[in-house]
Order: structure tokens, then C-alpha cells, then sequence
């Protein structure tokens, strides 16, 4: 069986830089941190991390209150997100209920405001009586996916790939191979995620988060760098709309990129440590599945959160795979980390980054630690020239990697 | 708690919880057919007149009945006039 090509042809995104991608690459260009002291986070007893990178929620009401009724915060983040992508590939709009337009969107959980409201509703007399209908939908895994299904009225696949700081990487990568299969011509795909104490106390209470800049939000987070001490979260969406090659061809679409390439596998070791040996497979697999070689990539845009252990590993994975002739960078010095969205949102602004032949550089990256040490670090300013190939990697708990390699035209 | 006390409120609530003008919330309004609530909603509405009322009517066989505007403020003025004045506390 032939295994269709598949191209990128719509990109949304809302991010803490605003809804938009050029939103997103404005705020990354002009070098800005959304990284916010956040308060009445100080009200979690022993929450160590008070930053946050937030999104703003706006323009929620022009969502029907029927369709928005069942959606959270991360839901309606996806939702707009899902919408712009749509509207930026010049589909028409017969094409959702084709049958053949499916939708894959991951997220860390559902709605994590709405699960918190509903256990404060509900305890502590264990009364469910007071409980909204709708604080269900909010709540359910699959709660951005259903969502943007139900609002692009998308009769196709739809499906959740909820892997915390991966699912938008294996949603872009599954929409891939459904379309690469037939069994879809169009899948938007990417993640959502919503900021709440909780969220960043999940981290906190491993020591994964930075503490030590609560004072100065900006300074954090710092990808690779000697002074990095943890994540910051942040929140938004990122949605990207995949299409059979050949269709885009034919309509005269715009062409972000051609995917390439895809893996995601396991440590199988543990639960929270990052793993350089299974993110060196993840990386080779997917330049395989790509029948690229490592010296044919431009570009490696990092995952790199932050954590002393992450950084750490992901650089010795890239220096032996790539060793120090790819530029790298993360993005996260710039939004926090996004979790389940983050994938897409980054890759959104990589891609755009690299059609103006920019490489943003890691912001906050000061000094390389020497662990960090031996690959092409991007830092202080962008690197103009011309690039085509980009690796996107992905790691998260449970020692998931995941790796999309795309190619602009 | 007057009549026109529970008109107010229970217009609150479709207008807060369900986003309907106040120029549509007529007592003859038909809740399903007219000002666009489904079963999905009659759960959160129930729950917000609850609240709202501090009455108990989700085990209660006359929510069934319910069709207009008019209808809820009837059984909720019957429950508040029952109970002397929920709001109150009697």
C-alpha cells in the first residue's frame, strides 16, 4: 500500500503572547517574557513556584453558548485555535462535514479549573447534588477534542492523545499516519492545556519547578542554561491542520511544511526521569521514517524545559545524534512551558520562523551548563539563514519522547 | 419573599447561567421551544434555582410539568410560600 504524503496548511494558536501565531512570533521576537508572578497562588500551602506563564481568555462569548457550555478554559483555548487553523487553510467549510475531517487533540487532563470547582463543590459532605450538568464535559480527557469536534461539526476521526508535555506531538503524529493511511484527508491536530495552582503544584511537589525566581518572573525559565532551576507552566493551544498532499497541491494551498517523519516510544524505565538513550532511538526513528540523515537538518527546536535532569539529557541525546553542527533552541524561556499544547504551539513558531529564515534563540540562556555542553546552542540573538528541515522534539513523564521532523518548502 | 422577588431572581438566573435577554424572559415564554433550553440545561437550571431559592426541587414530580417562565415562578412561589419564605430561613 502506498502511504499517502501529507502537508501542513493552517496554523492557530493562543498562546501567553495573544491569540495568533504572528501574536506568538511578535512576542518571540521582540524578546518578551510572559512569565507572571501569579496571585493568590501563595494560598496553596507549599507551593514553591508563584510563576506562571497565562494566556488571555477573550472573545468567548462569540462561541455559542449551546457549544460552549461544555467547554473549560483549555477547551475554549482549543476551540479558537482550532477555528484560526481552519480559517488560515482557506478550506471550505464543506470540508468538516465531509467525513473525511478529523480532529486529534491532546491535553495534560481536562479542564483542570473545572475539576478543582468540582471537587471544592462537591466536599467535603460529598454532596453531588450541586453539581453543573455541564462540569462533566469540562472535566473528561477528552474534553478539548470533543470540543472542536462538536463546534466544527467534524464527523470524522476524533480522537484524544493525552501524554502530558507529549500529546500534542503524538496528536500532530497520529494525525499524520491517518492521513498517510487514507483514512482521512484533513486532521487538525495539536493540544490544549489551562494554567491552575494544581497544575503547577503536580510539579512542584517533585521539585521540577523554578522556586528561586518568584521575584524576578522574567529571569525564568532558562532552557540548558548553568542557572536554570526548574519549569515554569504556562497555557494556550496549538492547532495545526494536516492535509493529503496531493489535495493541497491541487487547491493551491498554502504549504507550511510536509511532514516528514515521526516516532514516539518509551524508556519503559520510570515514571518521572527523563531518558537519553530512548530519546536517541526517538530521534533516529523518526529521521528514518523520514530517510533523512542527521546532517540534513537544519533545525532542532527542543523541549528542554528547564529541569536540571530534562535539559541535561536531551542535550546528550542531541550531541549524539546531531553532535554540534544543528543549531538548537527551546522556546520556553519565552511561554513557560504549555504542556499538552506546547508541541504545537512551538512548532507553529518555529515553521514561522524559519520561512523569514530566523532561528529564535533560547531566551534566558545566559550560560551554557557545562551538562548542556557540546551542541549548537541559538542564544541571544536569532540566527538568520536559511533553513528547511526541522526536528521537533517532545519528552514527558512515564519516558515518552516523541520526535516530528518537517520540511518547509 | 414577595412574587415579584421570585420573578426577579429567576430571571437572574436564565439571564447570568443561560445568557437570554431580559427583553425575552416574558411569563408566557416557552422555555424549550422559545428561549432555547435543552435537557442538558434543565439540569444546570434546577441546580441554579437551588441555589438561588435555597429549596430543594430535584426529586420533586411537578419539575416535570414545567413548560413556561410562569410555570417556574408558580412552583417556586408554591415551594416558597410551603416552607415560609425559604430565603428567609423562615
Amino acid at each position: 500500500m502506498k502511504l499517502r504524503r501529507v502537508a501542513i496548511t493552517g496554523m492557530g494558536c493562543v498562546s501567553p503572547f495573544g491569540r495568533g501565531v504572528v501574536a506568538l512570533t511578535e512576542g518571540i521576537e521582540a524578546g518578551r517574557s510572559a512569565v507572571r508572578f501569579m496571585e493568590g497562588w501563595n494560598q496553596y500551602i507549599g507551593l514553591r513556584s508563584l510563576l506562571a506563564a497565562p494566556a488571555e481568555l477573550k472573545d468567548e462569548k462569540l462561541i455559542p453558548r449551546q457549544n460552549r457550555r461544555s467547554m473549560g478554559r483549555m477547551s475554549i483555548f482549543a476551540v479558537q485555535a482550532a477555528m484560526d487553523a481552519l480559517a488560515d487553510s482557506g478550506l471550505d467549510a464543506a470540508a468538516t462535514t465531509s467525513g473525511r475531517m478529523g480532529c486529534v487533540v491532546g491535553s495534560t487532563t481536562g479542564s483542570a479549573i473545572s475539576i478543582s470547582q468540582a471537587f471544592e463543590t462537591m466536599l467535603p459532605d460529598r454532596d453531588l447534588t450541586k453539581l453543573s450538568s455541564m462540569m462533566f464535559f469540562h472535566c473528561l480527557s477528552h474534553t478539548a477534542t470533543m470540543n472542536v469536534a462538536q463546534s466544527l461539526k467534524l464527523n470524522g476521526c476524533v480522537m484524544a492523545t493525552s501524554a502530558a508535555c507529549a500529546s500534542a506531538l503524538q496528536a500532530m503524529g497520529t494525525g499524520y499516519d491517518i492521513i498517510r493511511l487514507g483514512r482521512q484527508d484533513f486532521m487538525l491536530c495539536g493540544g490544549a492545556e489551562e494554567l491552575h495552582p494544581t497544575v503547577t503544584g503536580s510539579f512542584d511537589v517533585l521539585f521540577a519547578t523554578s522556586a528561586r525566581y518568584n521575584d524576578d518572573p522574567r529571569k525564568t525559565p532558562r532552557p540548558f542554561d548553568r542557572d536554570r532551576d526548574g519549569l515554569v507552566c504556562g497555557e494556550g493551544s496549538g492547532i495545526l491542520l494536516l492535509e493529503d498532499y496531493e489535495h493541497a497541491v491541487k487547491r493551491n494551498a498554502r504549504i507550511y511544511a510536509e511532514v516528514l517523519g515521526y516516532h514516539t516510544c518509551s524508556s519503559g524505565d520510570h515514571v518521572s526521569e527523563s531518558n537519553r538513550a530512548a530519546m536517541v532511538v526517538c530521534m533516529r526513528e523518526a529521521l528514518n521514517g523520514a530517510g533523512l540523515k542527521p546532517d540534513q537538518v537544519d533545525y532542532i527546536n527542543a523541549h528542554a524545559t528547564a529541569t536540571l535532569q530534562g535539559d541535561k539529557e536531551e542535550a546528550e541525546a542531541i550531541r549524539e545524534v546531531f553532535g554540534d553542527s544543528v543549531p538548537v533552541s527551546s522556546l520556553k524561556g519565552y511561554i513557560g512551558h504549555t504542556l499538552g499544547a506546547s508541541a504545537a504551539i512551538e512548532l507553529a513558531a518555529s515553521l514561522e520562523g524559519m520561512r523569514k529564515d530566523m532561528l529564535y534563540p533560547t531566551l534566558n540562556l545566559g550560560q551554557v551548563s557545562p551538562e548542556c555542553q557540546g551542541i549548537r546552542h541559538v542564544m541571544n540573538a536569532p540566527e538568520r539563514r536559511a533553513a528547511r528541515v526541522v526536528v521537533k522534539n517532545s519528552f514527558a513523564f512515564g519516558g515518552i519522547s516523541a520526535v516530528l521532523v518537517c520540511r518547509i518548502p | 419573599m414577595t412574587r415579584e422577588d421570585i420573578v426577579t431572581l429567576t430571571n437572574q438566573v436564565f439571564e447570568k447561567s443561560f445568557e437570554i435577554e431580559p427583553k425575552r424572559l416574558v411569563p408566557q415564554a416557552k422555555i424549550f421551544e422559545e428561549l432555547g433550553l435543552d435537557s442538558l440545561d434543565i439540569v444546570d437550571l434546577i441546580v441554579a434555582l437551588q441555589k438561588q431559592f435555597k429549596v430543594q426541587i430535584r426529586e420533586d414530580e411537578r419539575v416535570r410539568t414545567i413548560r413556561t417562565l410562569d410555570d417556574i415562578y408558580n412552583f417556586i412561589w408554591t415551594l416558597t410560600q410551603k416552607t415560609g419564605d425559604a430565603r428567609d430561613g423562615g
